[in-house]
């Protein structure tokens, strides 16, 4: 009796299956596809590598020709969306991309090389052109003067800051 | 692609230590709706009847050998279609201390402690992987579609005249600081004093 | 309340926290075996233990057992502290035989000395381990890579049985691992279980490189089935911790996508149970209507499983009118079709006589054991942390819990069916009554080595997860602890004594999830470990006397 009530319940459903991949498939609003990062907007400031739990996201500093270079490896993302939400200027979004396969593991990157500025002081690579552009317009104004600075030289001039407003007090 | 896999792909499953959502998919795409067998992709119990091994998870040191054996099994040519991010590229684990983390560092092992040469791989990536993802993967076997995911690099450089508009603000910047030239006067009998 | 109050008090325990979801007692080493003893005896049962490494913060080693007290509906934590030259502990084992695995693991991981246990052998770490390193220490780094030492795998041969190895890789089962089944012509006399072939070292991992915010996605990534019911579970127990109050229309959301999980997880089983019985028009029929859960959830969260939704302190993404209207069109056809599915099932003799009086677990059996979930519902227990332990916005909401007192599997096939539909209720009443406002709260403060518990009700079972904070938006220690845990040892109990083909579908009939319960412990070398050797046979036999 089962059997014969699936049978009928099995005939009279419509045809279920997909006609993909020759026809695309509906893919919802929301969807949480491949991460890409637009290079013309991206300012190198790697809030997106530093949340990234799988580390998908690299950067290094390429201190010989003057680059950061921002790596994103499809192969390890896990697709939470988390960079598109760290992004401060909505450089890196998630796409409704899905048909990522690819034969060779080199295909899977996506990298944007962004170009370094020099150290005002000592002439050594800090941080991107974009950066401290951004930095000019929203970061807090009393710092302005130690944007183009490297790590070594900020703390060095903050040292000397303090040193002569200690003297200044002292005298 | 390979000549032989013009015709039915017949796969081996291959669970390495995943959390088992692309093993769901792999599992899931043989249902009804994706229907894979359309394609006369099958399921095999054993990597000896398998054109491809499809393997899941970020590969765990206790299972090493037993993929090892499974790749060996497989008659050439081999194929692996490494599914999802963990067998990519290690996924969220891919540097602790029990996960060899994905497919291209278990190669390495499988060239220096098993001196074999690494099989054919294709590269599925998804958290999991839908179940049209690894579709699109046989339809590029089987040479339906064209692949349509490449390396993109982009480099960036600034106009000269851009560089020198940012430079010459912070120049200012610096010397509208009232204390900056005081600390280079300070700065003398510091130095004699030593 | 007072009760239980007063017995931690007359036991010499102390109260240092009281939080509406736990008590965190602590108690020196001499009175521990005697206050859990009195719990017990006041009707809290084990839930797990941690071990812990705390040098950094006093230069102690601590134990946490965690005991569940149904009537209060409270966790009660009781904390042991021995000093770093003195790692003794008195074992509770003796007076609570659940704490067994517990203190074993944390005697691996840590190297604390569980005086008076019963069997003081290693649990999780392999047996060419070697002496005296333990992973879970401070001083272990988490992508320490210890050299692998080969050794030949051991195939037990028994005189007065056949013995039948199934897996790590075999046609039935989609996750590594491995059951001896020992048969005495068609019946099985004993079965052997040998696992931790899916251990990734997260916990580890999770106190190395991972922020607070990081972690929710390898919690979802314990489980590819019930993944987000461990999120929310790491959210509760960190929110615990920190005595965050998440937003309303936030707890609804969660609910939302938890009761989503449980019905994608129900109806995959019943795919699976179908096809272990070798019935797969069920198993197409089924998977067919699972599309539509899992279309849903990908219009609600933009991915069919792993749903990333939640953060500590609230969720991450809103729902709007248009996606409401589409899950309850798409839940309203799975209600419908998955009556009509079990309707024609339920009607084949063939199926029935399959599942009906197979896999007996007697309610008893199944107390001591302490069972969970839809194994502990299917065998007249009527337990469930949505209503023992409110979370979320099960508290407002109106549901019923299904019992059957079958012992069988198909009373556990009742269960799940029954609650798919009570779960589509439920998803109904949290479209309708969701209130506005806020989802998330985005600034907190994360105190140093503050202690939460969080508990949840998967698709499984009770999942419990235990945090201790730390500064810099970290984890000092994280564990969580699945269901199936609790599940497995009742399996042998099962097994004893049907035919052979009945064994898939016993096994299947508890949901096992392997990857879940891997997970839990910390270290496996190449041959990973035998989990069941003593104690499952010799409860077989047991058993048969």
């Amino acid at each position: 009796m089962g059997r014969l009530r699936m049978l009928i319940d099995s005939l009279s459903h419509p045809r279920v299956t997909e006609k993909y991949p020759y026809e695309p498939i509906p893919i919802p609003e929301d969807f949480r596809g491949k991460p890409e990062i637009d290079p013309e907007k991206c300012i190198g400031c790697a809030a997106c590598a530093r949340v990234c739990p799988p580390n998908a996201i690299t950067f290094r500093d390429d201190h010989e020709q003057g680059y950061r270079v921002l790596q994103v490896f499809l192969g390890r993302c896990i697709f939470c969306g988390r960079c598109q939400d760290s992004c401060p200027v909505g450089a890196i979004k998630l796409t409704k991309e899905f048909e990522l396969v690819s034969l060779s593991k080199d295909d899977l990157y996506q990298v944007v090389k962004l170009e370094l500025a020099k150290c005002v002081r000592c002439g050594k690579y800090t941080v991107p052109y974009r950066y401290i552009k951004y930095l000019m317009e929203k970061g807090p104004k009393i710092l302005k003067y130690e944007l183009l600075l490297c790590p070594e030289c900020k703390s060095e001039v903050t040292t000397l800051i303090k040193y002569h407003y200690a003297q200044e007090v002292h005298e | 692609m390979v000549d032989v896999l013009k015709k039915s792909i017949w796969v081996f499953h291959l669970n390495s230590g995943s959390c088992n959502g692309c093993d769901i998919e792999v599992l899931d795409v043989f249902t009804p709706r994706p229907d894979f067998e359309r394609f006369g992709v099958k399921l095999v119990p054993s990597p000896r009847h398998a054109d491809a091994i499809a393997l899941t998870g970020p590969i765990t040191r206790a299972m090493v050998p037993k993929v090892v054996e499974a790749i060996k099994a497989l008659p050439e040519p081999k194929i692996v279609l490494a599914i999802g991010a963990c067998a990519c590229g290690g996924g969220i684990w891919h540097d602790t201390y029990v996960v060899v983390g994905g497919i291209d560092e278990f190669y390495k092992i499988l060239k220096e402690e098993y001196g074999m040469d690494p099989p054919t791989t294709i590269y599925i990536p998804g958290c999991p992987a839908k179940p049209e993802a690894l579709i699109y993967a046989a339809g590029i076997l089987a040479d339906i579609i064209k692949q349509k995911q490449r390396r993109r690099e982009d480099v960036i450089r600034e106009e000269d005249e851009e560089k020198r508009k940012i430079e010459t603000i912070i120049r200012e910047e610096i010397g509208s600081r009232h204390f900056l030239p005081k600390i280079i006067v300070k700065r003398g009998p510091r130095e004699g004093s030593v | 309340m007072q009760d239980i109050k007063r017995v931690i008090e007359e036991n010499n325990g102390k109260i240092v926290v009281e939080h509406d979801y736990f008590l965190l007692v602590e108690v020196s080493r001499e009175h521990v075996r005697k206050l859990a003893r009195a719990l017990f005896e006041a009707g809290a049962y084990y839930s797990t233990g941690v071990g812990s490494d705390e040098r950094p913060k006093n230069g102690f080693f601590a134990m946490y057992h965690i005991l569940n007290h149904e009537e209060s509906k409270k966790y009660i934590v009781l904390k042991v502290e021995t000093p770093e030259h003195d790692l003794r502990i008195p074992s509770i084992t003796p007076e609570i035989e659940g704490a067994n695995w517990a203190e074993r693991e944390a005697h691996d991981v840590l190297g604390i000395v569980f005086e008076g246990h019963p069997e003081p052998e290693r649990l999780i770490l392999p047996d060419d381990w070697p002496e005296g390193v333990y992973p879970l220490r401070k001083d272990f780094k988490y992508n320490e890579k210890v050299k692998p030492v080969r050794k030949e795998e051991k195939f037990v041969e028994r005189e007065d049985a056949l013995v039948l190895p199934l897996g790590p890789f075999h046609p039935t089962l989609h996750e590594p691992e491995y059951f001896e089944i020992y048969v005495d012509g068609e019946t099985i006399v004993g079965a052997r279980y040998k696992g931790f072939f899916v251990h990734r070292g997260l916990e580890k991992l999770a106190e190395g490189r991972l922020t607070i915010h990081q972690i929710p996605f390898v919690a979802e990534r314990i489980c590819g089935i019930c993944g987000y019911t461990h999120m929310i579970c790491y959210c509760q127990a960190v929110e615990n911790a920190i005595g965050l109050e998440v937003p309303e229309r936030a707890e609804y959301i969660r609910t939302l996508l938890l009761e989503i999980e449980r019905i994608h997880s129900h109806i995959l089983w019943f795919g699976v149970v179908y096809h272990l019985l070798g019935f797969d028009t069920g198993f197409m029929h089924a998977w067919r209507i699972r599309e539509k859960v899992m279309d849903s959830a990908e219009i609600l969260t933009g991915n069919r499983k792993t749903y990333g939704m939640s953060l500590v302190g609230g969720v991450r993404r809103d729902i709007d009118e248009d996606k409401k209207e589409k899950t309850l069109k798409a839940l309203r056809e799975v209600s419908q079709e998955m009556k009509n599915l079990f309707d024609d099932v339920l009607a084949m003799k063939e199926i029935l006589n399959r599942i009906e009086d197979v896999g007996i677990l007697p309610k008893d059996r199944a107390r001591s054991i302490g069972v969970v979930g839809p194994v502990a519902r299917g065998s007249g227990i009527n337990t469930d942390v949505r209503k023992d332990h409110p979370y979320a916005a099960y508290k407002y909401l109106d549901f019923k819990v299904p019992v059957y007192n079958g012992c069988d599997v198909l009373s556990r096939y009742l269960v799940r069916a029954d609650e798919i539909f009570e779960s589509i209720y439920l998803i109904e009443q949290v479209l309708d009554q969701m209130p506005g406002g806020d989802i998330m709260v985005e600034r907190f403060e994360v105190p140093e080595f503050s202690v939460g518990v969080g508990a949840t009700e998967a698709p499984r079972g009770e999942d419990v997860h235990f945090v201790i904070t730390h500064r810099g938006s970290k984890v000092y220690r994280w564990r969580p602890r699945a269901p199936t845990y609790n599940n497995l040892p009742s399996v042998p109990v099962m097994l004893e004594g049907e035919h052979l083909a009945d064994a898939p579908a016993i096994i299947g009939s508890i949901d096992p999830c392997f990857s879940c319960t891997d997970h839990v412990t910390i270290v496996d070398d190449s041959t990973g470990k035998i989990l069941f050797r003593g104690s499952l046979e010799d409860a077989i036999r047991r058993l048969k006397r």
